[in-house]
């Protein structure tokens, strides 16, 4: 191996998670290393300063990947600059209404009230512009000034409208959106520097690269009408929660197409919220969640695009519908989930991530880490189709001897 | 009792049972009554929870249904409301750094119903809170909520927290939510984890020695 080019190293940790997206045997089980905060423990740093600056950040990412030699790595997912530009009421990040080293927490609430289901199913563009972005968002209160965005069809009359946006709330809110995409747009380039510098050091790039979209009834819930709000609506307006939910479908597939079109990537990262045991029961699930969800998957499947749910939770009683998507177009990250059922009943449907539970490599011992690695990579490792990462994704307060443990038992115990 | 009112707010036809609710009070009927009526209901739901029958949507909307009756009955209710014997105190919380409440609002609702006295003490809830709380309330039981993996070292802080302040002994310690298992029920030295709100309910029978 010392006499592999990092080209050679690259082209082999690529091929090893090829094999294992398309449900082949690889040379062995990769690793998938979602490090995010535990780089901050690693390095001796607050989260804040781990999500800010961005050379050390790439600093200690990179000397990660080297120490720890997975075959992909990722760091974090998007630091604060946009989300303070605009003032996201939905977010906390460390340093920003959490201690230094506090962890990003994701604050529902119900911008979208049950009166908004009418205008928002009439002229969704209108009611997010001038209704939903100034609630959710406190430096874009001036939206809700303008007047409905279609006047704009009235070609040069509309031009008469103007004069609102000289207004000062108005004026704020559209600088405070500059602000936001710029803030954005630096995050978006390191990125995808961070990206190539990982790749010139042999390391390939995680499962995860694409757009980021919701199952149509997450989408509802996490970021419109809260989860008591959705919740609710399944009992007392369900049709309105459907004909909503059939929309903001169209609306992500949109997205997500025009995505891959414009930047090649391939795949569509779908972190999963409430469909998972415990959250509703069967028949809600097969009316409220299965259905968007499977037609989600399948449509961005005909459109080249590879689906990565996350399965947070526990999906142990509902893996048969898994099973039932098409072989080796989709992949799945599990959390909490009997990984070894998950992959008795979806094995041969789907790629399987994970393995490896969090608390273990915080509080376990270096036998009992070596023992689970060993037994995943045989039952879970066997036949391919299989990348081992931890369930939860990120790494916070996981020790260093451990996670150095996971990964050489890896190595070892993944081998064909 | 009114068994209309019972199977109205049971089965989730909330806007009938507020009406119903209304309608009864107007009519005379003693406003204990009523709150005994959504007491039995509630176990109900309860039990069909326990049975998977019904998950967080038939609760959360059973919980505003509750609540929109007690807010009619509650101005007509005299002084002392005669509340019914607890099965034992339990000080429940989402740990510090974690604001994640859904798990433990199903851990409170389910062991109100079956009986027990829940001091909820909200989420991210400081080390130091938990130990005044307990001093104050001398409870049987902890119940320590947290979704984020830091809630691992806020758990095994919290129950350190009570050993020091020399209150561990009179306590059982649960935890629960997220990623938390038995490596973690070590980690932190609590007495017992679960998975489920079920869990929970077993437990704290257990401990109290109520009949389950």
């Amino acid at each position: 191996m010392t006499s592999m080019t990092t080209a050679d190293l690259l082209a082999e940790r690529t091929a090893r998670l090829e094999d294992a997206y398309a449900l082949r045997q690889p040379d062995r089980v990769p690793v998938f290393m979602p490090a995010s905060y535990f780089l901050a423990g690693w390095g001796g740093i607050s989260h804040q300063r781990l999500l800010e600056d961005d050379d050390k950040r790439q600093e200690l990412l990179e000397h990660a990947a080297l120490h720890f030699q997975p075959d992909t790595i990722f760091g974090v997912f998007n630091d604060p600059r946009a989300s303070q530009a605009v003032g996201d009421r939905m977010t906390k990040f460390p340093g920003h209404g959490l201690p230094e080293s506090g962890s990003f927490q994701f604050v529902e609430h119900e911008f979208m009230t049950p009166d908004d289901y009418e205008p928002f199913l009439r002229d969704p563009s209108d009611w997010v512009v001038r209704t939903y972005l100034p609630r959710a968002f406190s430096k874009l209160a001036g939206l809700a000034l303008l007047p409905p965005l279609a006047m704009g069809a009235f070609g040069t009359y509309a031009l008469f409208n103007f004069g609102v946006l000289t207004r000062p709330e108005v004026v704020a809110a559209l600088r405070a959106l500059a602000d936001a995409a710029e803030g954005q747009a630096a995050c978006d380039a390191w990125n995808i520097q961070s990206g190539g510098r990982l790749a010139a050091l042999g390391f390939a790039p995680p499962p995860l690269v694409g757009s980021l979209i919701e199952a149509p009834y997450d989408f509802m819930s996490d970021t419109l009408r809260g989860m008591r709000g959705v919740m609710t609506d399944m009992l007392r307006r369900p049709d309105k929660l459907l004909a909503a939910q059939d929309l903001v479908l169209e609306i992500q597939l949109e997205h997500a197409i025009a995505h891959h079109r414009a930047t090649g990537q391939r795949f569509a990262f779908i972190p999963l919220h409430r469909g998972s045991d415990g959250f509703m029961s069967i028949a809600h699930f097969e009316r409220f969640y299965w259905p968007q969800l499977l037609s989600m998957q399948l449509r961005l499947i005909d459109a080249g695009i590879t689906p990565v749910c996350f399965y947070e939770g526990v999906w142990d009683k509902r893996l048969h519908y898994i099973a039932d998507l098409p072989r080796a177009a989709t992949i799945g990250w599990f959390q909490a989930s009997d990984i070894f059922q998950v992959k008795e009943v979806a094995g041969q449907t789907l790629c399987i991530i994970g393995g490896m539970s969090n608390s273990l490599l915080q509080a376990g011992s270096v036998e009992r880490v070596r023992a689970v690695t060993r037994e995943v990579c045989q039952r879970v490792g066997a036949g391919g189709g299989f990348v081992m990462a931890t369930g939860i994704g990120e790494m916070e307060g996981c020790r260093p001897e451990l996670v150095e443990a996971w990964v050489q038992a890896t190595r070892e115990f993944g081998v064909s | 009792m009114s068994d209309e009112l019972v199977e109205a707010i049971a089965d989730m036809r909330d806007e009938e049972a507020i009406e119903l609710a209304s309608r009864l009070l107007d009519g005379g009927t003693p406003p204990l009554e009523i709150l005994e009526d959504c007491r039995k209901a509630m176990a109900i739901v309860g039990q069909r929870f326990e049975d998977e029958e019904y998950f967080i949507p038939e609760l959360i909307l059973a919980g505003e249904t509750l609540r929109s009756i007690s807010e009619v009955v509650r101005p007509r209710l005299s002084a002392d409301g005669g509340a019914a014997a607890k099965n034992g105190k339990i000080v429940l919380g989402t740990v510090a750094g974690d604001i994640h409440d859904i798990g433990k609002d199903i851990v409170s609702f389910m062991l109100d119903v079956n009986g027990f006295e829940v001091f909820d003490l909200g989420v991210d809830v400081p080390v130091e809170t938990f130990v005044a709380k307990v001093r104050e309330l001398r409870p049987e039981i902890v119940a320590l909520s947290g979704f984020l993996t830091l809630a691992f070292d806020s758990m095994k802080e919290t129950v350190e927290a009570l050993e020091k302040a020399g209150l561990r002994d009179g306590v059982k310690i649960m935890i629960g939510g997220g990623t938390v298992d038995d490596t973690v029920r070590e980690y932190a030295r609590a007495d017992a984890y679960g998975e489920t709100a079920t869990d929970a309910v077993n437990l704290a029978k257990a401990w109290t020695g109520v009949a389950a």
